[in-house]
Parts: structure tokens; sequence; C-alpha cells
């Protein structure tokens, strides 16, 4: 072997041991389980720059969905905020549903609201207290709640859905007898 | 080699590239059955995108992906096969179909070339793909494709000269 080409010539005589033959069919099998129903000619090309997952482009678009759930929940919350009833002053744990206002949208497109519930899954009692520049007493109890509130988009069935937990002071005046 | 990209018949393809193919996932895994594992999962998927002759570096590209995803994957078990193999008789599944003595050498040069030699060399001998196409299924620069070619001849070279 003089020089470098006839080196080449010598490697390129070396043949690389066949594969056994259960791999044809095994790659056939596996290509008869995915091949569309149109002939191979008619395959759709997919060039390598047209990789069909495209990772950041999901993500982007994850994050951006995100944010705008986040903003129609924000803003659903608010007109709602003037609406909430406190919750009952129950020792026992109970749902009920909370009254919505009677103005809805009908706009199509858009979410109108679909109901809530006000799950008070804890209440404590934190006795006598005054209030300040108060000579009255009052009694403290704490709820704590889980508020939930859907709409709904009339138009496509789309719902949304908002689920935070939240707590609760009241002050009850106590009447002396 | 004909362009794999020209053929409609899988068939035909597989049966130009297997060989080339096979031999490309031996340099990371020793068995022949895992290297067909690999090959028939890369070519499927290959195939299944139906992608461009301009892309067959992909293809490539994919034998050598999985090979070291099964590396990793199989890192444990490659240990404990490890061990028993260094209690048992070595079973050398042979990468080439030798006819004699001087061939017998030249593979084992081939073997005892460093990894990143061999793969180019592989591609380049076994697998027809041109220096660019090399590039891109390792992901690496033409010139450095072409400076480990020469490098994987030289050392060749150097190997088989009579002592």
């Amino acid at each position: 072997m003089n020089d470098l080409s006839e080196l080449e010539k010598e490697l390129r005589k070396l043949r690389p041991a066949p594969p056994s033959p259960v791999l044809f069919e095994r790659v056939g099998e596996a290509l008869k389980n995915c091949r569309p129903s149109v002939s191979d000619a008619k395959w759709k090309r997919w060039r390598f720059t047209e990789t069909p997952y495209n990772w950041w482009s999901l993500g982007f678009g994850l994050a951006a969905a995100a944010v705008l759930i986040l903003f129609a929940a924000v803003t659903m919350e608010r007109r709602h905020e003037q609406q909430q009833i406190v919750a009952q002053n129950s020792s026992a744990p109970e749902t009920r549903p909370v009254p919505l206002g009677t103005k809805r949208s009908i706009s199509p497109g858009r979410f109108v609201p679909a109901g809530g519930t006000n799950l008070v899954y804890n209440t404590r009692d934190e006795g006598l207290h005054f209030a300040d520049g108060s000579e009255r007493p009052v009694r403290r109890v704490r709820y704590n709640t889980q508020q939930t509130w859907r709409w709904r988009n009339p138009k496509t069935g789309a719902s949304l859905r908002v689920s935070y937990p939240s707590e609760e002071v009241v002050l009850i005046p106590v009447s002396g007898q | 080699m004909e362009p794999i990209a020209s053929h409609e018949n899988w068939r035909n393809c597989f049966s130009e590239v297997a060989p080339g193919l096979l031999l490309f996932a031996r340099q990371w895994v020793q068995s022949a059955a895992d290297a067909e594992d690999i090959v028939q999962d890369a070519f499927v998927k290959f195939w299944r995108r139906n992608h461009d002759i301009a892309n067959r570096g992909l293809l490539y590209s994919a034998v050598r992906s999985l090979a070291l995803d099964f590396i990793r994957r199989d890192a444990r078990r490659a240990r404990r096969e490890a061990t028993v193999l260094a209690e048992s008789e070595p079973v050398i599944e042979p990468h080439f179909e030798l006819e004699d003595d001087t061939q017998s050498a030249l593979a084992a040069a081939v073997e005892s070339l460093p990894r990143d030699q061999r793969e180019v060399l592989v591609l380049k001998i076994w697998n027809n793909l041109t220096f660019s196409e090399i590039a891109s299924a390792l992901a690496i620069s033409q010139n450095t494709a072409a400076s480990r070619y020469r490098y994987a001849l030289t050392n060749l070279k150097k190997t088989l000269q009579p002592q």
C-alpha cells in the first residue's frame, strides 16, 4: 500500500456483515403497521427543515395560552368581586351556590358566568374581641373556603373554571341579655 | 450506491443501506442484534417521514442518536454483562465478511482506530457519504470530517506497515 488511495481501495473491498433476513421482515412489519393507505410514491414529503414537532413553538404557544387564561380569570374575578357573599355562620362545612350577577353578556364568542360555589371546609371561633373604638364585644369567626367560579361560552360550548382558596374573618356583634 | 430516495420500494432501499448502517451502529454497540434494533428504528422513522434525499445524513444521525441513547439506557445492563463476559469466553461477532488474512488484518486495524476517526471512515468508505453529509450526520464541520478521515487513513497505514 503505497499511498492513501491504494489503502482506500483495499478498504472498499471489505464487505460489512449483512443484516439478518429477520431484520427485513421486522422492518416490513413495522412499515406495514404505520403505512398510510396511499402508495409510497404519494406519501407526503416532509423536509427535514419542516420537522413536525417544533418544541419551541409548542412551548411558546402553551405559555401564551396560559397567560390569556390567567388574564381572563382575573378579569372575571374582578367583575364578580362585589357580588360575593360572606359564608354563612355555620360550624358545619357546606356547599352552596353563590348568586351571580343578573346581567350576562350575550355577545357571541364571549364567556358568560355559569355559576359558582363557595365551599366552607373549616370554621374557627376565635372568641370575643373588642373592635377598635367599640365598647361592645364582637365574636370573631374565621372561615377557610374554596371558591370556584365557572364561565361558559354559549356559542362554542367551551367552559372556564377558576378555583382558589380563601380565608374570611367575620365579626359578629354579641348582644347582651 | 444510488440515492436512496430514488427508490419507492423500501426493500430495495433498505437492502442497499442496511449493511453500512449496521456497521455504523456497531461502532457503539457490540451486539449485532442490538445494532439491528437500532437500525430498524432509525430506518422506519426515516421512511415514515419520507425524508428527502438531501437529508440522507439524517438517517445516519438518527442511528447515531439511537445508539447513544441505547448505551445510556443500558449502561447498567452493560456493566452486568461485562461482569459475566469477563468470566466467560468472549463471543466476537465480526463486523466484516473476511476472505483472507490481509482483510482480517485490515479489519483489525480499523477496529483499533479511535472512535471519532472510525465513524467518519465507516460513513465515507462503506456508506459512501460525502463530507458534507458526514458533517451533517455527526454534527461536526466538513473540515473536521475531512481531517478525521485523513487521520484515520494515516493511522491505518502506520498500523499496517511491516515492522
